[in-house]
């Protein structure tokens, strides 16, 4: 046996060496933040569909920001001063504010193009009769209030085609402008949308964002009274982001100095927390570095958190080792005599998580890999490492007449049968009649993101003239030509249901991009130069024009016709880009233009014209919810599995049913009993609740065993009370800390953990405790 | 005689009160005054000449009707522009989207309504000459509407409204003749000289 000195600088050097490999660690892990690795395979085209809008698609990178708080006129003022300084922000696909809409939409470079992206020659023919119409109308325009509006434009586009497109590809509920800024309909909030190059699930690129928006916000308010909202997926993040650190860092200081305090008070010793955290940090980063072996650069976020939440049951282990060292006993021959007991438990919960491996959801199989590699790891630190390190004979907890006096309350304790049954009956009942849905479907519902958030963003779009969200008609193609030309032939039909009523408008890609297709043949149509040149010289003969005023059409006439066919990559930069790119999904191999559908009142007539013309009609909505159900369903199968493979160690390891039932009556009664409490509040259930349940089942398990093999003195019984009530403490401690989080999500899993902690110590003390015949033999080795 | 001749003159060396001068151009709903307009523009061989009616049919609608060379009514109500032209169907546009529309209907239509108070919101008022030949100067408030706008420029006699002389920020000064004077106009005529009232 080393000396205390001697044991002490063994344990700084593993603390050391601990220190560097995690330092080492975060300088290598990389960690994806797709939320796409926590969610199976998709498996409908809808699933597919729907898991590639929630990665990189542009719903996920626009920002949408609304200033309020001051009068209208300054508000839209900041809101320009803004658009222009992000416009010019690289950080910025484009920002847009209703200022001047339409004619910004179409860069200058563009400009000649309009004659292939209008439909107005397709009915319509570029002749002397047509030209001279129009020359006549733009007199009258001249002659209008609005001159100066039209005059800048007309020497070359004497048919206001720039105009006729603009108009055209405004949104259908377009928010209103006021002093040439968008507003919400009560006129008091300026809105601004902004696309952000970086994808919405890139935290670092939206903190980026968010603080440019914020500093262009700062530069133009001055000392104005106004105040800057932003919402969406990348602001989301970044919140979320903020309130978890923040959050993390006075809980986790809160916690340390709980945890030390604790195990100060405890064990009357100061080295004690320091031995006490060895096989909880040796476990993080030997799963850690096996998870970013197995996995490389797709190491969740998710995964690391919730695997850390997991493998805080492994601070017991250590725990039932110190609560059982006493002078005369040496720590090798203690922790041999629990070990079986320990291995039993660690056992169980490992076998139990293998079953997340063949779930087929690669975060659920990163979070097994993780919680097993870590659970081992900590079991055989404090089977194999810890015992050379300890003070041999520490203050033996069996001396305490406080715990005496306690665990002989706890002997007169009544052993519940029939009141058990009662309970349990009970709790059923709350779960199976209680009125409302068991299971939370709602995919948005899985976000970290509170409620009142949502709820605002929901606001937002609906002013900035969202379309329907459930509905959306989908045509795939080899390539984007292809599916632009297929989603041009639903036009007609699509036209007929808008006339019919069975939905009041609808936008596509093509409306904004023509296919190459339909873009030659409109250039088939425009006159050669010398021909448009007789045509204007005609019209312009009769006409109040000079003959020289529209020499600049001629010339856009003469590089439209000649012009290579836009393609959807032209129009980056543009405010066009985004309504292209949020309607045309690339994948690999094969493209999908999407028809967004506008009041919707007859979704079977929509089905049926997009099935006669090679399009569906997609219920996203279902298609989401039953991704969560799939999910939910994949995640039940690997727990039927593994609780039946966890019985099935328990009873490998104790061998006599009554015992088995002794320790596995606790944490079935327990899931039972937070099922009921969570049923009996109105609680949808989600994954984290699941993930709660498991780990809640695990403390149950350990503590159940312990309680049930307790020994056969009076002093090991007294020992194992202390372990196990140190251990429900500490793990009490964290998760009411975490219930008092303001993200719903550590809420959800920190009351529903904190509560079956408390549920599981209680009964197993009830239940699983050693029977009193098996204490009668006392004296032993107390020493 | 010489009595009547010296009244109005001294009336008019009082300081010129242009809430006094608002309300007595104001025209109650329903009533309609005759306009000649005329635009030049460097597309245009010469400049156009566009004549027709204001009308305010009633209090919350103003229209103003093109008769010749062309005809086309444009009825400003409740934050829209309805333009109807021959042979095509109506056409409506938000106001705000307009800002020249707007405009004409926060100045010329509050004039007509009498409405002081929104022509004083939209704009800063300067009159000045004598009650029988007056001009009323409109600077507008809004920096939006500056920024294509510089100024109007009222120009009358009496209790008439003769002229209104717009100058946009950038561009030529755009005259409508109201009332007798448009009526009175004939080809040739020098707009700017019969707006300011110096012809003749």
């Amino acid at each position: 046996m080393p000396s205390p000195a001697g044991r002490l600088l063994a344990a700084l050097a593993w603390l050391a060496l601990l220190a560097v490999a995690g330092w080492w660690l975060a300088q290598h892990l990389s960690f994806s933040t797709d939320l796409r690795r926590f969610l199976p395979d998709p498996r409908t085209p809808e699933q597919t569909l729907l898991i590639e809008e929630l990665g990189e698609g542009p719903g996920s990178r626009l920002l949408l920001v609304a200033l309020s708080g001051d009068d209208a006129e300054t508000l839209a003022a900041q809101s320009q001063a803004m658009q222009a300084t992000l416009s010019a922000d690289a950080r910025f696909a484009f920002v847009a504010n209703g200022g001047s809409l339409g004619l910004d939409a179409i860069p200058e470079r563009l400009r000649p193009y309009r004659y292939l992206l209008s439909p107005t020659l397709d009915a319509q023919p570029l002749d002397v009769d047509y030209l001279r119409e129009e020359l006549q109308a733009r007199v009258q325009d001249l002659g209008s209030p609005a001159a100066d509006l039209v005059e800048p434009l007309l020497p070359s586009d004497p048919t206001l085609e720039t105009l006729r497109l603009a108009e055209g590809w405004l949104p259908p509920h377009a928010p209103q402008t006021r002093h040439d800024a968008w507003f919400d309909a009560a006129g008091r909030q300026a809105l601004l949308l902004a696309e952000t190059r970086a994808p919405g699930f890139d935290p670092d690129g939206q903190r980026q964002a968010v603080d440019a928006i914020r500093a262009a916000f700062e530069a133009a308010r001055g000392d104005g009274a106004s105040q800057l909202e932003i919402s969406g997926p990348g602001a989301f993040s970044v919140e979320i982001g903020g309130r978890t650190e923040r959050e993390a860092r006075w809980i986790g200081t809160v916690d340390t100095v709980g945890l030390i305090l604790l195990l100060l008070v405890a064990y009357r010793s100061w080295r004690i927390p320091l031995l006490g955290v060895l096989p909880l940090a040796s476990a993080g980063l030997a799963g850690l570095a096996v998870v970013a072996l197995l996995f490389g650069d797709r190491v969740h976020g998710i995964t690391i958190a919730f695997g850390f939440t997991l493998i805080g049951v492994v601070q017991d282990y250590p725990i039932h080792f110190f609560s059982h060292q006493h002078a005369g006993l040496s720590p090798w021959r203690n922790v041999r005599a629990l070990w079986p007991t320990l291995a039993t438990g660690v056992a169980a919960t490992c076998i139990a998580y293998v079953t997340f491996l063949f779930s087929g959801v690669d975060g659920l199989r990163q979070l097994a890999v993780f919680t097993i590699v870590a659970l081992a790891t900590a079991a055989l630190c404090t089977r194999y490492l810890l015992p050379g390190l300890v003070d041999p004979a520490p203050r033996d907890p069996a001396a305490s007449p406080r715990l005496l006096a306690l665990w002989r309350a706890i002997e007169r304790l009544p052993r519940p049968r029939g009141s058990l049954l009662v309970l349990a009956l009970a709790a059923l009942a709350v779960v199976a009649l209680r009125p409302g849905d068991f299971w939370q479907n709602d995919l948005s519902k899985l976000t970290p993101v509170p409620a009142p958030l949502l709820q605002r963003d929901a606001q937002l779009r609906a002013e900035l003239g969202a379309p329907d969200v459930r509905y959306v008609l989908a045509l795939t193609a080899p390539d984007a030509q292809a599916a632009l030309a297929g989603s041009e032939g639903l036009r007609p039909a699509l036209d007929a249901l808008v006339a019919r009523g069975a939905i009041d408008g609808y936008d596509m890609a093509a409306r904004y991009l023509p296919s190459a297709a339909t873009q030659r043949a409109r250039q088939q149509q425009l006159p050669a130069g010398d021909a448009l040149r007789t045509m204007l010289d005609a019209a312009l003969a009769d006409s109040p024009f000079r003959a020289d005023a529209f020499e600049d059409f001629v010339a856009d006439v003469a590089r439209a016709r000649t012009a290579l066919p836009l393609q959807p990559r032209d129009l980056d930069g543009t405010p066009l880009a985004t309504s292209v790119s949020g309607l045309l999904v690339g994948g690999d191999g094969h493209a999908t233009a999407l028809v967004s559908l506008s009041g919707l009142e007859d979704v079977g007539a929509v089905a049926q014209a997009a099935s006669a013309h090679g399009a569906r009609l997609l219920d996203l909505k279902q298609a989401s919810e039953s991704l969560v159900a799939d999910y939910r369903a994949r995640i039940l199968a690997s727990l039927a599995v593994a609780a039946l493979l966890l019985v099935a160690t328990v009873w490998i390891a104790l061998r006599t049913p009554r015992r088995v039932l002794r320790v596995l009556l606790p944490m079935a009664l327990t899931t039972l009993l937070i099922l009921a409490v969570l049923r009996g509040f109105g609680v949808e259930l989600t994954l984290f609740h699941l993930v709660s349940l498991i780990l809640a089942a695990g403390l149950g398990l350990d503590y159940a065993l312990f309680f049930e093999h307790a020994g056969d003195s009076r002093d090991d019984q007294l020992r194992t009370l202390h372990a196990v009530i140190v251990c429900s403490l500490m793990t009490l401690l964290v998760f009411s800390l975490l219930a008092l989080s303001s993200i719903p999500v550590l809420r959800a899993i920190g009351s529903t953990v904190a509560l079956g902690v408390l549920l599981n110590f209680v009964l197993s003390l009830l239940i699983a405790r050693a029977p009193a015949a098996r204490v009668l033999p006392m004296g032993g080795t107390t020493a | 005689m010489g009595l009547l001749a010296i009244a109005p003159s001294a009336w008019a060396q009082a300081a010129l009160d242009s809430d006094a001068l608002l309300r007595a151009l104001a025209r109650p709903a329903p009533a309609a005054t005759a306009f000649v307009e005329v635009r030049d523009s460097p597309m245009l061989k010469a400049p156009l000449r566009v004549s027709g009616e204001y009308r305010r049919p009633d209090a919350t609608t103003l229209v103003r009707e093109v008769r010749a060379p062309y005809a086309e009514t444009t009825t400003l109500r409740g934050g829209e522009a309805i333009i109807a032209r021959a042979g095509r169907a109506p056409r409506t546009l938000a106001l705000s989207r307009v800002p020249e529309l707007a405009a004409l209907q926060s100045s010329f239509g509050a004039l007509l309504a009498g409405d002081a108070d929104a022509l004083r919101a939209h704009y800063r008022i300067d009159a000045q000459g004598t009650r029988e030949r007056w001009t009323m100067q409109l600077v507008p408030r809004d920096a939006r509407l500056a920024a294509k706008l510089r100024g109007i420029v009222l120009h009358g006699d009496g209790d008439d409204l003769r002229c209104i002389e717009t100058t946009p920020a950038k561009g030529e000064v755009q005259r409508t003749l109201m009332g007798a004077t448009a009526q009175a106009v004939g080809a040739g005529a020098d707009i700017a000289a019969l707006c300011r009232g110096t012809a003749g």
